[in-house]
């Protein structure tokens, strides 16, 4: 075979490789100045890259607000092309709900931008974010290529910061990962609740600090004057549905737990446990189970355990 | 010649009445020879060994053994994670009023196939299976308990409860232990091997040897026919004794 035929077949059969890996993030106004990248609610594939959450940001007269920045850096840097292409106003401040990969893993993008975050979520991305990644890359494979954590230079607190004619009013709440970041705007009434809430899409429990507490969460949110509530995870709503589904599992999920340790019930008998017809619209119902029964069942049974010991 | 090839329509017999394998297994003649010394078995979905899909934490991953279709009839039960560096679970050997039923979480190094193979009176090796999928990690990871302060005085300490069911009950067991298995460096080995269940009268009821690949803080759940107290023995590596009393 001569040289040229040769490069022929290597173009030939590197064409799936080269193509371009897109998200294709299509801006959608939501409320004055608001605009969404919903997310699917689907887990982490090879298909979506990770695409799996809701980014918002708000474009006001100082310039624009972002808050999280996605799963990786190709999503980080698409995200500010899709910005780009809605205003001219640069971006002016980064605002992460919480640490988890899929809303902070595209800092990298927003590196010439201050990005804010609680206390704890700094913590917590540095002392987890790293695993939090290489697991990422293992789920979703090259659309994270070139992704490194990037740790917030701000630390946030809760009040009001002033953005233009935005009054945007922080939350530090804890239910999600004992550091969840909640904001609402009052000049437009919308509230980015973070991974405190999820719609139509299981939610997930590896750092909850108890279900307690994040029931507790959902109250003081669903308490404030909001018009349109963007979850972390699933569609918006300008109804209560989004937290009375929170409330509705939160408290089933307690249910199960508190009952099957009162019961003696087996780890993997509860991961089998069948869930709710009422349920039966959320995603990934039966994934997120497994997954919460191991995270949360182990102190829901020592409960119901006494010391037994007779000598030592 | 021209019927040379003609064996090779014979070939399929060869495969003929050989056991199916309900795993993809790289393993199973190695592990067949090493732990059931080339015994007679078959796979058999009576043993049902129950696993989640994948393994959310690799180092609790909980897993229980059902064989009480095979109830009065059991010798003892093995059970392995056929691509753990450690891959030996347990030697349970349940006897007077234990059902031939276990729950146990172990750590898991990868993706793998899991056995549960059950030995009954007949010699024969019933041999139950399950694949679960794993980011890995579970058997190198760090100990929990080593990073909480005096976790020394804890050591073999037993949470137990007793859950009436309908025809017996469950016996539910927490140990406080390490159970190092000499894969994190410079921490030798160190783990619980050997438990014993008696009844009041010092009857021995169940009686099982734990290997490395169980997790730390061992959590353990047996099912007993039959009221009255039990008595728990725990043993580790060092020859530590833990005594619990189940009420």
């Amino acid at each position: 075979m001569s040289p040229r035929w040769i490069m022929l077949w290597l173009i030939l059969f590197s064409l799936p490789v080269l193509a371009e890996l897109d998200y294709g993030l299509k801006p959608r106004l939501i409320a004055d100045d608001t605009w969404l990248l919903e997310g699917s609610t689907a887990n982490f594939t090879k298909d979506n890259g990770g695409n799996i959450v809701n980014v918002g940001f708000i474009v006001t007269e100082a310039g624009v607000v972002v808050i999280d920045t996605g799963p990786s850096r190709r999503y980080g840097e698409a995200l500010r092309q899709a910005i780009a292409r809605v205003t001219e106003k640069p971006v002016i401040q980064v605002l992460l709900t919480h640490h988890h990969p899929d809303h902070a893993l595209g800092n990298q993008a927003f590196k010439d931008v201050p990005i804010g975050a609680l206390a704890g979520t700094a913590e917590l991305l540095h002392a987890q974010g790293d695993s939090l990644a290489e697991n990422l890359y293992r789920l979703v494979g090259d659309w994270m290529r070139g992704t490194e954590v990037v740790l917030p230079g701000e630390v946030l607190q809760a009040g009001v910061k002033t953005f233009g004619s935005h009054d945007l009013q922080l939350l530090h709440l804890r239910g999600h990962t004992g550091a969840d970041l909640a904001i609402l705007d009052r000049k437009t009434g919308v509230l980015f609740a973070g991974d405190l809430v999820f719609y139509q899409r299981a939610l997930t429990t590896p750092h909850t600090p108890g279900l307690a507490q994040w029931q507790a969460d959902i109250a003081t949110l669903q308490g404030l004057p909001w018009t349109l509530v963007v979850p972390g995870h699933g569609p918006i709503a300008t109804d209560a549905k989004p937290f009375e589904q929170m409330r509705d599992y939160l408290t089933w999920l307690d249910h199960l737990l508190r009952d099957g340790a009162a019961q003696g019930r087996d780890m993997s008998e509860l991961i089998r446990s069948p869930i709710p017809e009422r349920f039966a619209t959320i995603n990934l119902a039966r994934y997120e189970l497994t997954r919460s029964v191991t995270h949360l069942y182990p102190q829901y049974e020592r409960t119901q355990m006494q010391p037994i010991n007779t000598q030592q | 010649m021209r019927l040379r090839g003609w064996w090779i329509c014979c070939v399929p017999m060869l495969a003929w009445g050989a056991p199916v394998d309900p795993v993809p297994s790289v393993m199973w003649a190695y592990y067949h020879q090493l732990f059931l010394a080339n015994a007679p078995f078959v796979f058999d979905e009576r043993v049902k060994l129950l696993a989640p899909p994948f393994a959310e934490d690799a180092r609790q991953v909980p897993l229980e053994i059902d064989a009480r279709a095979f109830k009065g009839d059991v010798v003892k039960i093995l059970a392995w994670a056929e691509l753990n560096p450690l891959p030996q679970i347990v030697d349970f050997q349940p006897m007077e009023r234990v059902l031939p039923w276990l729950s146990i979480r172990v750590r898991i190094e990868q993706a793998t196939p899991l056995r549960a193979t059950v030995l009954t009176r007949d010699g024969l090796w019933h041999v139950g299976s399950a694949l679960i999928d794993a980011a890995g990690g579970g058997c190198t990871a760090p100990s929990v308990v080593r990073t909480q302060p005096g976790w020394e005085d804890h050591l073999g300490e037993v949470l137990g409860g007793r859950y009436p069911r309908a025809t017996f009950s469950r016996v539910k067991l927490h140990v406080a232990h390490p159970m190092d298995n000499g894969m994190v460096s410079g921490i030798p080995e160190f783990f619980i091997n050997h438990a014993e269940l008696r009844s009041d009268d010092n009857r021995l009821l169940a009686r099982m040897e734990l290997f490395p690949a169980v997790s730390e803080n061992p959590n353990l759940a047996f099912d007993i026919e039959g009221p009255g107290p039990t008595r728990l023995t725990l043993r580790d590596t060092s020859g530590s004794q833990f005594e619990a009393a189940i009420p």
